[in-house]
């Protein structure tokens, strides 16, 4: 479970990213985050990551407080997040097999399990054909699922998506959510987005930030700014 | 390695000025090494031969010869007083000179001076003995090796002193240099540096392709600084040889029993050059990237 315990943050600007935010995401929960540019919503992701900390408040994951300033285990605790950006952050210079790859890799997955997994992880998001293909080769849509499969790949239980579908015509959008449609059953998922047409479909919890305050909580919202 | 290799395809001109500044800093790391322990089998050579040698005049009867050496001997100042007859006289220039027989001809042991050479206890006592000896009527010529060994000691110092300033500046200049490229190659890599901290990577994990490369080119460096130093020094041991007559071994450092010589260089010599020189590489590679890596990856 995550749980954000009125956490603000003030920049040393004095401009306040964030103000007594409250709220607490379940396990396998899928939500939305949504609200205007400069609303708050990369600050949340962000700290989920644990880039930044709170000036005030805690955030907690699974019973952990990782925003204390005592938390020693950012990269173990970074192991279990999968993160996916707007601008797809896949490696150019290497393979889709190898840009899945790395995300276990990195955590130390055992080296002859990863052929397995990564294959796995493509298959979920449609491009086990493309495995052997250099980034150069793929299409916007396509490149957004191998960034999807790098978060998915191996034990990581929160995916984090900024915008995931901000770089992508509609046709596209449609396919890549519902991938995370296949994934809300395993996953805990937190989506940022300002697009109000998936947000409206896919009937989710979205919790609406305006001005760094959560505005409106709703079960099975809708964009409603 | 294919990592390291894609990322030197990818900066070549800034891989190539790393390659370059570890070059120039290992071949003069190398010869100032050889030069250091040259000069040391030098002065272990020189220490080997008689202090003081005293030539007689030819006439000289062997029985005067004999008065002094016990009159040496009887000071308590010397430890040790060698005859060199004419003929052994005649023997070792032939031996110093086989290579050359128009010196060897209309040579006899007539024309060569018996000798003593002597050996003191104390370096304090050459002058004395060097005085005493020159006093005698029936010596031609005294021959006191105390300035040649001074002037080694004090050539091996300075050399030592000079080549630590000169590898000390240039150590210096690989750092920055390796520091600067290496700066230069985590900007390269910036977004793939954050994608491996998001992913929970470890600074040692992200560190590590940086490492290898630093690694690489100190071994690829010393390699080549190796086979250059080699390659010039036996061009050119034809002409060394001329210099060096006479000198037949000059052990590394007194470890003659693992056979290392640096005159004339061993294989096993060679070797450890070979390996130190790699050490040196390897280490300057990895701690300039080591320190890049430490300023530049924030975790």
């Amino acid at each position: 479970m995550i749980a954000f315990n009125n956490v603000s943050m003030t920049f040393a600007s004095g401009t306040k990213a964030l103000q007594d935010v409250t709220f607490e995401v379940a396990d396998h929960e899928f939500i939305f985050l949504v609200g205007p540019s400069g609303a708050g919503k990369t600050t949340i992701l962000r700290m989920l990551l644990r880039e930044q900390l709170p000036t005030a408040g805690s955030v907690v994951v699974n019973d952990v407080e990782i925003s204390s300033p005592s938390f020693s285990k950012t990269q173990t605790y970074r192991k279990t997040i999968g993160v996916i950006f707007q601008d797809f952050k896949v490696l150019p210079n290497k393979p889709v097999f190898d840009n899945v790859a790395l995300s276990l890799q990195v955590s130390q997955f055992p080296k002859n399990h990863i052929a397995e997994e990564v294959e796995k992880a493509l298959e979920l998001v449609g491009i086990v054909d493309k495995i052997h293909m250099f980034p150069q080769q793929l299409s916007a849509g396509e490149l957004q699922r191998v960034a999807i499969a790098r978060a998915i790949v191996g034990d990581r239980d929160i995916i984090l998506a900024d915008e995931p579908t901000g770089n992508l015509d509609p046709q596209t959008t449609w396919e890549i959510m519902k991938i995370f449609k296949k994934l809300e059953k395993q996953k805990t998922i937190i989506l940022a987005t300002h697009n109000a047409d998936i947000v409206n479909s896919m009937q989710r919890r979205v919790i609406v930030i305006k001005n760094g305050r959560i505005d409106k909580d709703l079960k099975k919202g809708g964009y409603d700014l | 390695m294919r990592d390291t290799l894609t990322s030197i395809r990818r900066a070549p001109y800034q891989s190539l000025a790393s390659f370059l500044i570890l070059f120039f800093t290992l071949f003069l790391a190398l010869f100032f090494f050889n030069m250091t322990a040259f000069f040391n089998g030098i002065l272990g050579y020189v220490a080997t031969q008689p202090q003081v040698t005293v030539y007689f005049q030819t006439e000289t009867k062997q029985a005067d010869i004999s008065q002094l050496k016990q009159q040496l001997e009887a000071t308590g100042k010397v430890a040790r007083v060698e005859y060199v007859s004419k003929e052994q006289a005649l023997t070792i220039y032939k031996e110093l000179n086989k290579k050359n027989p128009l010196l060897l001809e209309m040579v006899s042991a007539d024309i060569l001076p018996a000798s003593l050479e002597i050996f003191t206890t104390k370096p304090e006592y050459l002058s004395e003995i060097d005085q005493y000896a020159r006093q005698q009527a029936i010596v031609d010529e005294v021959v006191f090796q105390r300035d040649i060994v001074d002037k080694l000691v004090s050539l091996t110092n300075n050399l030592r002193r000079m080549s630590l300033l000169i590898l000390a500046f240039l150590v210096s200049t690989s750092f920055i240099v390796l520091m600067t490229t290496s700066a230069f190659k985590i900007a390269l890599k910036k977004d793939e540096i954050q994608l491996l901290r998001f992913l929970g990577a470890s600074k040692w994990y992200i560190r590590r392709p940086f490492l290898h490369e630093g690694v690489f080119f100190g071994w690829a460096s010393a390699t080549f600084a190796f086979m250059v130093y080699y390659a010039l020094f036996f061009y050119s041991k034809t002409f060394l040889d001329s210099y060096l007559t006479g000198i037949t071994n000059l052990p590394f450092f007194g470890l003659e029993a693992y056979n290392l010589y640096v005159w004339p260089p061993s294989w096993e010599y060679i070797g450890l050059t070979y390996a130190t020189i790699v050490f040196f590489g390897t280490m300057i590679g990895f701690m300039g990237n080591y320190l890049a890596t430490s300023k530049y990856i924030k975790i």
